[in-house]
């Protein structure tokens, strides 16, 4: 198979799962057995005390449907909706922080989520690797085990006591950071980025911490398993540098379902999001979710939850595609 | 000349040590093939690994020494303590798991020039790679390949092109044909005979298949319980089998037509069992070149 037609068939399920996945988050709702304009009437009337007449019933339902896309029978909606998300980008008002477009919010907030995750997911697992790397390479000498022990250490301490017991030590006990940040708005200028790198640096701080345990401990186990395999014998029998073989051998075989654990980390990163943001008062997408579940906010919710599904699909596509770089037995199937 | 000196080699299991080649005295004469058979546990591949200078922990060399009698790439003689900078140089290795030696993510061009046997200039290295395994039956391109984008036996013929591509005087074959068809064994073994008529060194051949020693070395080396049982000449311990063990390795070759075999082997099986051999270190000359652990007359015994 080519290429192109690797490339496109990928592209093609891409695209596929995107479809199943909005459409899902179209019709879960409509299978409730609750009409939402129904019961908006409903509570509209029994604060008017019924004495709404038929016809500014039937007005409000024509306009309430029309602003929630309502309108026709269920087919028609579908489409609609589907136009508005994928061509637009349109998730309606907010209902809390009306007008305010969902697209914008999730816009502003975007950046900050994507700075912060991305650069801390990828730091964690970089770091990972290679402590693991180390220890398990050198899994008979006894120095590695000390490698191996951080990990052990720092993997089973759920997320959100590692994150209050930094924030305790690092902005309360001793005040290196503060305790609650402040993030600038309006144009960027240098020292507003340092600022922000420096407000940020706490909350990348745990995540670093959290992900680095997992990582230690999956790439070591990885890494003892293939410094076991004959190609890597023979290569010590060759005459190899330990630099060689731990790199090239070793690394190269035990990254494959590192690189998958990776970018299924990248697609998650919306969850994380959540809890961090919360902790520390940080303006991405996870307060954002926060405020709009509290509130009833479905409009953002749907905005959340498509961008979560493009983000996991978009991370499978990713793997989809680098998989073949980096083992050639996948690249001639 | 490699000449072994009462060589033992153990291995350290907690408090506990175990001998896997004891009191092994040889010589190995050069522009040699030597087949070495025995039993799983009988300290063929110990030995192999010592004489390879790769002795590291659990396993020990407890008394004796090696002697290679044999020149480094830069001219001074190598010793235990320098063979391993001479691997692939002066001394190369075949391994039995073609299949899964190379490394299977690196192109196999790669794999040829990423040891210190290759540090002076790769690219001239890689070009005469390239004619070498053309010589091999190999086509040029198998070089930029994938392993797995070759045949099991091209993949053993990559394995022979770079343990013979330097030259070696002497090269270890640890079952070399094991994991392959008959007939791509016949030919990986002519090829081998090929280079080593060539190149005039020295080859140890470990198998567990008598047709193979038969067919390709000159010196049988039969081990049993970490000793050796007998040593000689390839015809004459084929044609005369000193030791009982040799004999009965021997007869389980089968022949084509022979109805006997299946009495023969029941036989064995149920002598197999609980079979022993005592095996004495000393070793006595039967005949001229042919070495046998034990006087003749006690080959018959055979302690239950």
């Amino acid at each position: 198979m080519g290429v192109l037609a690797y490339v496109a068939k990928r592209f093609g399920l891409y695209l596929a799962v995107l479809f199943i996945g909005l459409t899902i988050t179209f019709m879960l709702p409509r299978l409730m057995p609750i009409n939402p304009v129904d019961g908006y009437i409903g509570q509209i009337q029994s604060r008017a005390n019924g004495t709404l007449t038929p016809e500014a019933i039937a007005e409000m339902r024509a306009n309430l449907e029309v602003l929630y896309g309502l309108q026709g029978d269920i087919f028609t909606q579908y489409l609609s909706y589907l136009k508005r998300v994928i061509i637009d980008f349109d998730f309606g008002p907010s209902f809390t922080y009306y007008p305010t477009e969902v697209s914008t919010m999730i816009v502003t907030a975007l950046p900050w989520t994507l700075g912060l995750l991305l650069t801390s997911t990828v730091i964690a697992w970089l770091l990972g690797n290679m402590v693991g790397l180390v220890a398990g390479y050198f899994h008979k000498q006894k120095a590695a085990s000390i490698l191996e022990f951080i990990g052990i250490l720092l993997y089973p301490i759920p997320y959100y006591i590692l994150a209050v017991s930094v924030l305790l030590i690092l902005a309360y006990i001793f005040p290196i950071f503060p305790l609650s940040p402040t993030f600038p708005v309006g144009e960027m200028t240098w020292p507003k980025v340092g600022m922000i790198i420096y407000n940020s640096l706490l909350p990348a701080i745990t995540l670093v911490l959290a992900g680095f345990g997992w990582n230690i401990l999956s790439m070591k186990a990885l890494a003892v398993a293939t410094t076991e395999e004959p190609y890597v014998t023979y290569a010590r029998l060759k005459g190899a540098s330990n630099w060689t073989r731990m790199t090239r051998y070793v690394f190269r075989n035990a990254l494959l379902p590192q690189v998958t654990a990776l970018a299924l980390s990248l697609g998650m990163i919306f969850n994380g999001a959540l809890l961090t943001e919360i902790i520390f008062s940080y303006p991405g997408i996870g307060l954002i979710m926060r405020t709009a579940s509290t509130g009833g906010d479905y409009n953002v919710l749907y905005g959340a939850i498509t961008l979560s599904i493009l983000a996991v699909a978009t991370a499978g596509l990713v793997i989809d595609l680098i998989y073949p770089l980096l083992d050639p037995r996948i690249r001639t199937k | 000349m490699i000449r072994l000196n009462d060589l033992k080699i153990s291995y350290r299991l907690g408090t506990r040590t175990i001998d896997a080649v004891d009191g092994v005295t040889l010589t190995i004469p050069d522009n040699c093939v030597v087949g070495i058979a025995g039993e799983s546990g009988s300290g063929k591949s110990t030995l192999m690994k010592a004489i390879y200078g790769d002795i590291q922990s659990p396993m020990y060399l407890s008394r004796g020494s090696i002697d290679y009698g044999l020149k480094g790439a830069d001219g001074s003689p190598v010793t235990a303590e320098n063979v391993r900078k001479e691997w692939f140089k002066t001394i190369s290795y075949i391994p039995q798991s073609s299949m899964n030696s190379l490394n299977p993510v690196i192109r196999i061009r790669e794999q040829f020039i990423d040891f210190p046997g290759t540090d002076s200039n790769k690219k001239r290295v890689l070009e005469r790679a390239r004619d070498y395994i053309g010589k091999l039956g190999l086509p040029a391109e198998a070089m930029d390949s994938y392993p797995h984008q070759l045949s099991g036996g091209m993949r053993q013929r990559m394995m022979i092109a770079l343990a013979t591509f330097f030259q070696p005087e002497l090269i270890i074959a640890d079952e070399p044909t094991t994991a392959l068809d008959v007939v791509v064994q016949k030919d990986i073994l002519m090829l081998l005979m090929e280079l080593q008529e060539k190149m005039g060194n020295t080859i140890l051949v470990v198998s567990h298949d008598m047709g193979v020693h038969y067919q390709v070395t000159h010196k049988m080396l039969i081990m049993y319980a970490g000793r050796v049982v007998e040593y000689g000449d390839t015809d004459s311990v084929f044609a005369d089998p000193q030791h009982p063990y040799t004999k009965m390795l021997i007869d389980s070759l089968p022949t084509i037509g022979d109805d006997s075999m299946r009495g023969v082997m029941a036989s064995q099986a149920g002598a197999g069992g609980d079979r022993a051999y005592r095996v004495e270190p000393n070793l006595i000359e039967v005949k001229p070149g042919h070495f046998v652990a034990q006087p003749a007359r006690q080959k018959e015994e055979v302690l239950a």
